[in-house]
């Protein structure tokens, strides 16, 4: 069983695997918790899965550094997405006095 | 080694949907991201593996432990109405996405081609300096926005939490 044995021992399958996973139980953190904290950490999460995957293609396909540089700039923007997106958070709260997005379901109060 | 930072980095993101407690979930997330960077060293990166620590792991954590002590929202809100039906949908779909993507990845003959290319490949590590090379030549535009992104989404996130300009 080759494939069993790659996903084992960090082949190219495992990284995959793993990133996949990683983006999925982010994604249930975004659907299934209420708090838009925790739905931030969700995505944080996805962003990861989506580096480990672009570094783990780099890897296999010979130590490819445009991998790395394109991870950088993703850094960047996330690091742009986390700031603007916690001001967001921090606004909403002074408005509704809540991190709930259940509670925050209409445009205007 | 890899199964043991997959372990780490799986467990955590587990951990963090699990979680009650917000500070601890953002904890939870550092024990990811730690993981994460232990599989960019595994990968032979890095510098990866150390602007993860420091972005991820210290900006970005510590950022969002922060406003989750400045709203002084430590646990999540009772739901205004349960919805269990819609609970259970996303868990089973969630589940089905999973076995889907074990499946997909197990039986793909693209990633175990790829796999078995690696042993033909000279082993070497990314430095810095080719990481430097790439960024001043193929990308320089790219860097530069970048640059111009990151003071815009200062100025910006300063103009949202501000009262009044």
């Amino acid at each position: 069983m080759t494939t069993l044995n790659a996903i084992l021992t960090g082949g190219l399958q495992g990284y995959i695997l793993v990133a996949l996973l990683l983006f999925l139980i982010g994604l249930g953190a975004v659907l299934g918790r209420r708090s838009i904290l925790l739905q931030f950490m969700g995505v944080e999460l996805m962003l990861n899965a989506a580096n480990v995957a672009l570094l783990a293609f780099a890897r296999f396909r010979g130590s490819d550094v445009q991998g790395l540089a394109f991870y950088l700039f993703i850094i960047a923007v996330a690091a742009c997405e986390a700031s603007v997106g916690l001001g967001l958070v921090v606004g909403l709260y002074r408005h509704r006095l809540s991190t709930d997005t259940d509670r925050a379901d209409a445009l205007k109060q | 080694m890899f199964l043991i930072f997959a372990l780490i980095t799986l467990a955590g993101a587990v951990a963090l949907v699990f979680q009650r407690n917000l500070v601890v979930a953002g904890l939870c997330l550092v024990l990811c991201f730690m993981g994460v960077a232990g599989l960019f060293l595994l990968l032979l990166n890095p510098v990866a593996a150390a602007l993860q620590i420091i972005v991820y792991s210290g900006a970005i954590v510590v950022l969002l432990l922060f406003v989750i002590m400045l709203l002084n929202e430590h646990q999540e809100e009772p739901a205004v109405r349960a919805r269990p039906l819609q609970r259970w949908i996303s868990v089973a779909l969630l589940l089905a996405l999973g076995a889907g993507v074990v499946r997909l990845v197990a039986a793909s003959p693209l990633l175990r081609q790829l796999n078995a290319g690696l042993a033909t490949q000279a082993p070497g590590a990314i430095t810095l300096a080719t990481l430097g090379n790439a960024l001043m030549g193929d990308h320089l535009v790219a860097f530069e926005v970048a640059g111009l992104l990151l003071l815009a989404a200062m100025v910006g996130a300063v103009a949202l939490v501000k009262r009044d300009l």
